[in-house]
């Protein structure tokens, strides 16, 4: 069985650093993009196993990407966790229903994020 | 702004009336320079002195006819008196021829006392009689006289016994003495008649001519009292339907226009006075108006400020933690040790940097939270929530810290308190910034928490031992940036937003804040909110 795909679409190079240097221990793929189009194409073309998309992107907003991801019949499974600004904002309940299987409150701890990985991508 | 006039409001006869002479006649007496009561009295005095002519004139036509009646009263008289004459007389010619026949001296005395008669009842009547008839009168005496003579020749021819003297006498002198007389007395009597029946003719005209006088004064007052009586009401009736009509137009807010009335009076100086209320309303509305507009088209821009405000906050809120995530992650990760083992010197600068990340992340969260309070785009995420779970919350995130600071750290809730409906994260919010303040201004001593039902009312309460608040300060201690001195801002770190927003968000629960406190002893913070909220907006 290959290697759990993770697609971590996010603007920020740093904070993509961040989740890089997280997974590098794990036995996870990580699949990287930039902007909201790019991130929808490569979760088309490649079919990751999770998605964490960022609310705020370049080109097409987190919420929007979901939207066409959860349209898509070959993505509209896969589990998918938005990254909101703020947990009072009310970008969690926007993400809840743009279809998110979970939200992350930015910013967020990084031990969270691989926990809430490990949740739905359990390690063998 | 030219208004409809009155004359439309009005119905169509008068409308017809007014468009006549009599018309003009209103407007005339309306223009009379004179005030109402002046007008009206002299309507009545108009009215009082045509009663008073016509009672003059009725008063001297009864007088005349009174005169006249009295006439031919007199005339009726005289008529009588003729008559008794003409009886005298007849017993007188009577008497003499007797005379022959008896020879006796008391037929004589007969005579004589006819004679008396006679000659009184002729006296009478001459006393009465106008003037034209005393000729007739003078010379019926005149034949009595004659008459007189006669009897006495008479009556000594048959005493001396010749009574064939006496005979002829009789029949030659004194037959047409008698005859003369009756003759006389005749036309006498025939003149008092005609003067009667032209009396009666008189009579009757001067009544017929009363009766006609009467009734046509009768007629021209009732004439007069109804024009005088229709062109002063009118005169008054039209400026108030102008005004009624004027006024309703202000009612409506419809303002500016103006009263056009003839009168010089004190409907006049009303409408005056109402056209300078109209031009005053017209100029007020007029400037509400423009003023209204500025504000307008002022909110416009405000509106619009406001929205770009916000957006720019939205974008500023996630602008901002995108960095911060960076520094807080990679400080984690380092601490975590996935780039490698941490060398202890570098350990505590390392916290440091996560410490100060996480207190920048509070500001911002407090900076923007008050904004979106502000602009009124906060709502309540209104839903079942715990009040155990809440206070078990804030006391576990601030037990550190408390311990840290050597402090007592309690907090307790009433058993009885069931599953409250509001917006939990907020109440949370609310709750650790009272204690979080709580704990930062107290330096030795303890904070404790406590929740407790009232009624409908859930009751947090923060009591610390801490420095305490300045009584001068405690109503400014829920503004924005208000913190009881700078020093205090430097010293103990925050924003000065805390209280701020947790007085807010208690109230966009439709809760009250409050404090009692005691400068060097501590401070008690509450705030109340219902067991069931609604939800609201800020």
């Amino acid at each position: 069985m290959r290697d759990r795909t993770v697609l971590h679409i996010e603007d920020n190079e740093y904070n993509r650093k961040i989740v890089r240097q997280l997974l590098s221990r794990t036995p996870y793929r990580l699949l990287e993009a930039a902007d909201g189009e790019e991130g929808v194409a490569v979760a088309q073309r490649e079919l990751p196993d999770l998605i964490l998309m960022d609310v705020q992107l370049p080109k097409l907003s987190g919420l929007d990407a979901t939207r066409l991801l959860r349209a898509d019949p070959r993505t509209a499974h896969i589990p998918l966790v938005v990254v909101t600004s703020f947990a009072l904002s009310g970008d969690d309940r926007r993400a809840m229903d743009a279809g998110a299987s979970a939200y992350l409150a930015k910013p967020y701890s990084p031990r969270d994020l691989l926990t809430l990985i490990h949740k739905f991508l359990p390690e063998n | 702004m030219r208004r409809a006039s009155a004359t439309e409001r009005m119905p169509p006869p008068v409308v017809a009336l007014l468009a006549s002479p009599l018309g003009a006649l209103v407007r005339a007496v309306a223009r009379i320079r004179a005030s109402v009561h002046v007008k009206l009295l002299a309507g009545f005095l108009l009215f009082t002195r045509l009663f008073i002519a016509m009672t003059a004139v009725s008063l001297r036509t009864l007088t005349e006819t009174a005169r006249q009646t009295n006439l031919l009263d007199e005339a009726h008289e005289r008529v009588g008196w003729s008559r008794q004459i003409e009886h005298a007389l007849a017993m007188q010619m009577h008497f003499t021829a007797m005379a022959l026949l008896s020879k006796d001296d008391d037929i004589v005395a007969r005579i004589l006392r006819e004679n008396n008669r006679f000659n009184d009842t002729l006296a009478r009547l001459e006393k009465a009689a106008p003037t034209e008839e005393r000729a007739l009168i003078q010379a019926i005496r005149g034949s009595q006289d004659d008459a007189m003579a006669t009897v006495a020749d008479i009556a000594n021819a048959v005493r001396d016994g010749r009574l064939a003297d006496a005979m002829t006498a009789l029949r030659t002198r004194q037959e047409p003495l008698y005859a003369k007389i009756e003759t006389l007395v005749g036309s006498l009597v025939a003149a008092e008649e005609t003067r009667m029946a032209s009396l009666r003719v008189s009579i009757a005209a001067a009544s017929h001519y009363s009766l006609r006088v009467m009734a046509g004064f009768a007629v021209a007052s009732i004439v007069l009292a109804l024009l005088g009586g229709f062109v002063i009401s009118w005169s008054f009736i039209l400026p108030v339907r102008e005004a009624h009509g004027f006024l309703s137009e202000v009612a409506e807010g419809r303002f500016g226009g103006t009263i056009v009335v003839p009168n010089r009076d004190e409907f006049g100086a009303l409408a005056e006075h109402m056209n300078w209320m109209s031009r005053e309303l017209r100029r007020l509305d007029d400037e509400q108006r423009v003023a209204a507009e500025t504000l307008r088209s002022l909110n416009d821009r405000l509106a619009l400020a406001s929205r770009a405000k916000s957006e720019f906050l939205a974008n500023m809120s996630h602008e901002l933690r995108t960095p911060l995530n960076a520094i807080l992650g990679f400080t984690e990760i380092m601490l975590d040790e996935l780039y490698g083992e941490v060398p202890p010197t570098l350990r505590e600068p390392l916290v440091d940097i996560q410490t100060n990340g996480r207190h920048l992340l509070r500001l911002i969260n407090d900076v923007l939270d008050l904004s979106k309070i502000e602009a009124g785009r906060l709502e309540l995420g209104v839903g079942e929530y715990s009040v155990q779970e809440i206070v078990e919350v804030v006391h576990a995130s601030l037990k550190s810290l408390a311990l840290e600071k050597g402090l007592a750290f309690t907090a307790g809730v009433s058993p009885d308190i069931p599953p409250a409906w509001g917006d939990g994260r907020r109440i949370t919010q609310c709750l650790l910034n009272l204690a979080g303040n709580a704990l930062k201004f107290t330096r030795q001593g303890r904070v404790d928490i406590e929740v407790r039902l009232d009624g409908e009312w859930l009751v947090y309460r923060v009591s610390d031992t801490g420095i305490g608040i300045p009584k001068d300060e405690v109503e400014n201690i829920f503004a924005e940036f208000r913190q009881v001195d700078t020093t205090v801002t430097r010293e103990y770190g925050g924003t000065g937003l805390g209280l701020s927003i947790t007085k807010r968000l208690v109230e966009l629960h439709g809760g009250r804040i409050g404090v009692e406190s005691e400068l060097g002893k501590g401070s008690r913070f509450f705030f109340t909110v219902p067991l069931r909220t609604d939800g609201g907006r800020a």
